[in-house]
């Protein structure tokens, strides 16, 4: 009985909400557009700002989680971790522009003018900036779980063995947990791309500068052109799909071993 | 030479380790109790690896309750063998040895031909057997040689064929390197076929008997502390 009642409504709402939009997307695809904007150098320069600037968010999210998850690891009754601890997933409940808004004030004009005119803000640098602080808290969680797995007496061991925490971090426990870091780049990495509103805030959609994937199909929206705003839409899922192969084909690579 | 005096623990309202006491000269001692009473982290406190609430522990002769595990050159061979899975057996073994690998090379020669390991030494740890991956686990934790060892049921995962056969190799090698031991047990022939000495913890307070034997009977007879 309550598994018909699951029947009824799972599928049904499942395809309606997630595989109608995209097969949506695939079948507005057109040649015309596909033509268009494969010749659109801006689109060629959305694609390379996307992909570069989130592997180095997803690099330096994974750098910072490293650290945190050392301090939930040794050092959770410090203050540096309660506190930490607390600001972890802040950026995720808060809406994307109100972190555009606040990275535009700690790092604009009004701080670091003597960069140029606009601080920071509306460069490359500002778009890897926003994607770390929207993509940050999924690496950390994927570490975080990972240490956890850890057993405890392989690290007393190590202990005993003559090594400090920093020592049994780095050569025992970060090299076990090969399958949480490769998840924690990868979910960050694939939070990064999809990251819109932070990223025009502080990075700006200029074309061919700080432009990406996500700003891309937004401006070509807003001009009109919606049939390239179809094929870059199709791009960013078939890029998508890439990602979560990935994380598929890693997982069960590390299953194994 | 160990020496532990008036080792308490509390867990919350749960009192686990109750001026526990125990002194190590140069010998095997077998440290007998119940399962849940305290007996890991009476070792753990040893270790430095658990903070105890009260009691000092020595090592010979100098105090160390101050310094972490990595100063206190006390030897561990957990319940499980805990071994580095990145890295192959003899890595393992070598791990805490790195500093005077020179000098102690004849000593390694000489622990790993002891307890068998020459012909797995290449090794995976996943490709090894539960009694060689203990034997793994001795031999990492022999090898700093440190001043005394401490082992946590090291072959309770393991059915007696396999204990019967690694048993013997272990007292052979403890007694020709001449460490003392202190080695947690909860099962009497085991006791009796490694130690020269026995103690016996009930409701975390330990006190010395004169046979396995005579162990069992003070643990199991008590149901409250003594
Ligand atoms: N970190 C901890 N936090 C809370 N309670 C703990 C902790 N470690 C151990 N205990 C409790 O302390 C008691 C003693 O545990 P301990 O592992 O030292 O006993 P043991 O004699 O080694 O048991 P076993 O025979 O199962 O190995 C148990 O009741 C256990 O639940
Ligand atoms: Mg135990």
């Amino acid at each position: 009985m309550s598994k018909n009642i699951i029947h009824a409504f799972f599928l049904p709402l499942f395809l309606l909400l997630i595989v109608l939009p995209i097969l949506a997307l695939v079948v507005n695809l057109d040649k015309e557009g596909i033509q268009k904007t494969i010749i659109d150098p801006f689109f060629w320069s959305s694609v390379k700002n996307t992909i570069l600037a989130a592997i180095l968010a997803a690099g330096l999210a994974l750098v910072v989680s490293i650290g945190f998850a050392y301090y939930h690891l040794f050092h959770k009754q410090s203050l540096v971790y309660k506190m930490a601890n607390l600001f972890n997933d802040l950026p995720i409940a808060l809406p994307h522009t109100v972190a555009g808004l606040a990275l535009l004030l700690a790092f604009g004009r009004k701080t670091m003018g003597f960069l140029g005119e606009t601080g920071a803000a509306f460069t490359l640098f500002a778009v890897i900036i926003a994607m770390f602080f929207v993509s940050y808290a999924l690496a950390a969680r994927a570490l975080i779980s990972g240490v956890d797995q850890m057993e405890p007496e392989v690290i007393d061991v190590a202990r005993t063995l003559g090594d400090n925490p920093v020592q049994v971090y780095f050569k025992v426990v970060l090299p076990l947990m090969g399958e949480a870091l490769f998840s924690g780049f990868v979910l960050a990495f694939s939070r990064s791309l999809s990251e819109f509103a932070a990223v025009i805030m502080f990075g700006g959609n200029l074309p061919g500068r700080t432009q990406v994937l996500a700003s891309y199909v937004f401006t070509k929206v807003e001009v009109g052109d919606l049939d390239m705003a179809v094929t870059a839409a199709v791009f960013c899922v078939a890029l998508s799909c890439l990602i979560l192969s990935m994380l598929i084909v890693g997982r069960h690579r590390y299953a194994k071993s | 030479m160990l020496k532990a005096e008036g080792i308490c623990k509390r867990y919350g309202n749960q009192i686990v380790l109750q001026q526990a006491n125990i002194e190590l000269d140069s010998e095997i001692k077998a440290l007998i109790g119940i399962n849940g009473g305290g007996k890991s982290t009476f070792l753990k406190i040893i270790a430095g690896i658990v903070r105890e609430d009260q009691g000092k522990v020595y090592i010979n002769g100098r105090q160390v309750n101050n310094l972490p595990p990595e100063q206190r050159k006390i030897g561990y061979v957990p319940q499980y063998p805990a071994l580095f899975q990145h890295l192959s057996a003899e890595e393992n073994v070598l791990y805490g040895a790195r500093k005077n690998r020179e000098a102690s090379q004849d000593f390694y020669e000489q622990v790993t031909s002891i307890l068998g390991l020459t012909e797995v030494l290449r090794k995976r740890p996943h490709e090894l057997s539960g009694g060689y991956k203990s034997r793994v686990s001795l031999a990492r934790a022999l090898l700093p040689q440190p001043h005394i060892l401490l082992m946590d049921e090291p072959l309770s995962g393991m059915d007696i064929i396999i204990r019967k056969k690694v048993l013997p190799v272990f007292r052979q090698v403890l007694k020709k390197i001449q460490i003392p031991v202190l080695y947690v047990t909860h099962d009497p022939e085991e006791a009796e076929l490694m130690a020269d000495s026995y103690a016996a913890m009930n409701y975390g307070e330990i006190r010395l008997v004169v046979s396995a034997a005579e162990a069992f009977e003070a643990i199991q007879n008590r149901h409250g502390p003594l």
